[in-house]
């Protein structure tokens, strides 16, 4: 494979690389309406977009986080309802992970990763919560639609079983992003 | 002019991909996931079975109360002619199998493996084995999203059938919704059953909701009561799509429709008992 590869033109690896990027991330988006057993605690299922951003993020700069949050996080707005919006909690993701400096301080490895994403999924829920909690507190009496309290009970169950579930299930997204992104980065440097 | 063109050699195609990725991120945020949803049932067409046929099931006792109730019916629609009282009975009904969940954690959605195509329209009444479940908030050519009751944002008019005690029901995203009141002593006791009332604007009077589990008439500031949902929510496997006769009449701003909110009459309805 990788023998082939190095023959192949620059564009040529760069459109493949570029494909299996937004490959991954259209199978994460096929994902997110199921619930197959195993895969839902409390029908709650694993937050696949978080740990796509966070896989993408975690050896890059803060810059391409963000984007790569707002990007998804504008798809996950179409795909359930814009308001408040997904963006918002990507976009955190995706820079404090590239702010985390992984590689220089954690070794590499599938807990650290599934550390990071226990901790991104329970803030990425706080601060959904927070956008809700702020509706609530702006909105006029009669057009409240959640109060505060059930906001924040409902926050305490679906974060930890998200933050549980995306965890386990991390490497999957992961493993073979990551792979894939270190031979990319391997094969493309010296022409580069 | 020389440094701007380096720069463009260097980053043109990086900055080219990131407008490319926002661009299409836009688009099908616009378009509501219309796109991803079509390849999902795509994808999930296969695994979708037959309708479990559950005539074979039914005990002689739920023969005999179908019975009671098309008579009923009957001798109710007879009736209501003779009052010259005309309503638009919900239209006749698209069996749907529910093909997923809700794409975050927040929203108590679900989708369908039947769309526009089908003849769904936005604001159609979704109904399962039992009752009401929710109502059509996006189609696309081959699936439709539904906003279940159970979501904190789906407010509905309901009535006690018993006393004809007027409220609205608020999702708690679970099996059971909280009940409230117009009344300051709504007559209710648990078991009572509780259907959609005609103040509500989206859903036509008179559709099965849930049964009053519990009361609590010192809940400030109105009375409340627990309705268990007489439809199993999280164990949805086929639904019925029927057309609603008062989506047409009732016009939905696309705000209304994007978010899923739905208003009932918040006026105070304690007088019209």
């Amino acid at each position: 494979m990788t023998i082939q590869l190095t023959r192949w033109p620059s564009y040529w690896r760069r459109a493949l690389n570029w494909g299996i990027t937004v490959g991954s991330v259209f199978l994460c988006l096929l994902v997110l309406p199921t619930r197959f057993p195993g895969m839902s605690l409390l029908d709650v299922g694993p937050n696949w977009l978080l740990v796509w951003v966070v896989a993408w993020s975690v050896k890059r700069t803060m810059l391409e986080g963000a984007l790569a949050g707002l990007t998804l996080g504008l798809i996950q707005d179409g795909m359930t309802a814009p308001d408040p919006t997904h963006a918002l909690s990507l976009v955190a993701i995706g820079v404090i992970t590239a702010r985390l400096q992984k590689q220089r301080y954690i070794q590499e490895d599938f807990i650290s990763i599934a550390l990071i994403v226990f901790g991104m999924a329970v803030l990425a829920e706080t601060i959904t919560a927070l956008q809700f909690s702020l509706h609530t507190i702006l909105a006029s009496p009669e057009m409240v639609e959640r109060d505060l309290g059930s906001i924040w009970l409902y926050h305490q169950r679906i974060a930890l079983a998200s933050a549980i579930l995306s965890s386990l299930w991390a490497p999957v997204v992961y493993y073979p992003l990551n792979r894939w992104w270190e031979r990319f980065a391997e094969i493309d440097q010296p022409q580069a | 002019m020389y440094v701007v063109r380096r720069w463009w050699d260097r980053n043109g195609i990086r900055l080219g991909l990131v407008g490319l990725a926002l661009g299409s991120a836009w688009l099908i945020r616009q378009t509501q996931g219309a796109l991803i949803y079509e390849v999902y049932r795509g994808f999930s067409n296969p695994f979708v079975g037959r309708p479990v046929e559950t005539t074979a099931t039914k005990d002689p006792k739920v023969l005999e109360l179908e019975q009671q109730l098309v008579e009923l019916q009957s001798q109710n629609r007879q009736l209501q002619e003779l009052l010259g009282y005309i309503q638009q009975n919900p239209g006749k009904g698209t069996v749907a199998p529910v093909i997923g969940r809700s794409a975050d954690h927040w929203w108590q959605q679900v989708i369908l493996g039947r769309g526009e195509r089908d003849g769904i329209q936005v604001g159609a009444i979704v109904s399962g084995e039992g009752g009401i479940v929710g109502r059509v908030v996006q189609v696309t050519p081959h699936t439709s999203r539904v906003l279940l009751i159970s979501d904190p944002t789906s407010q509905i008019g309901v009535t006690v059938s018993r006393s004809r005690n007027m409220g609205y029901i608020r999702g708690q995203s679970a099996n059971r919704v909280i009940m409230e009141f117009f009344d300051k002593v709504p007559d209710v006791r648990p078991g009572d059953v509780v259907s959609t009332s005609s103040y509500s604007q989206l859903f036509p009077p008179g559709l099965p909701v849930g049964i009053v589990e519990s009361v609590n008439l010192n809940k400030s500031p109105a009375p409340e009561a627990v309705v268990e949902l007489s439809t199993p929510i999280s164990r949805l496997e086929w639904v019925v799509v029927s057309t609603n006769p008062k989506a047409g009449g009732t016009e939905l701003s696309p705000q209304e429709n994007l978010d899923g909110s739905q208003n009932s009459d918040p006026d105070p309805l304690g007088d019209n008992q």
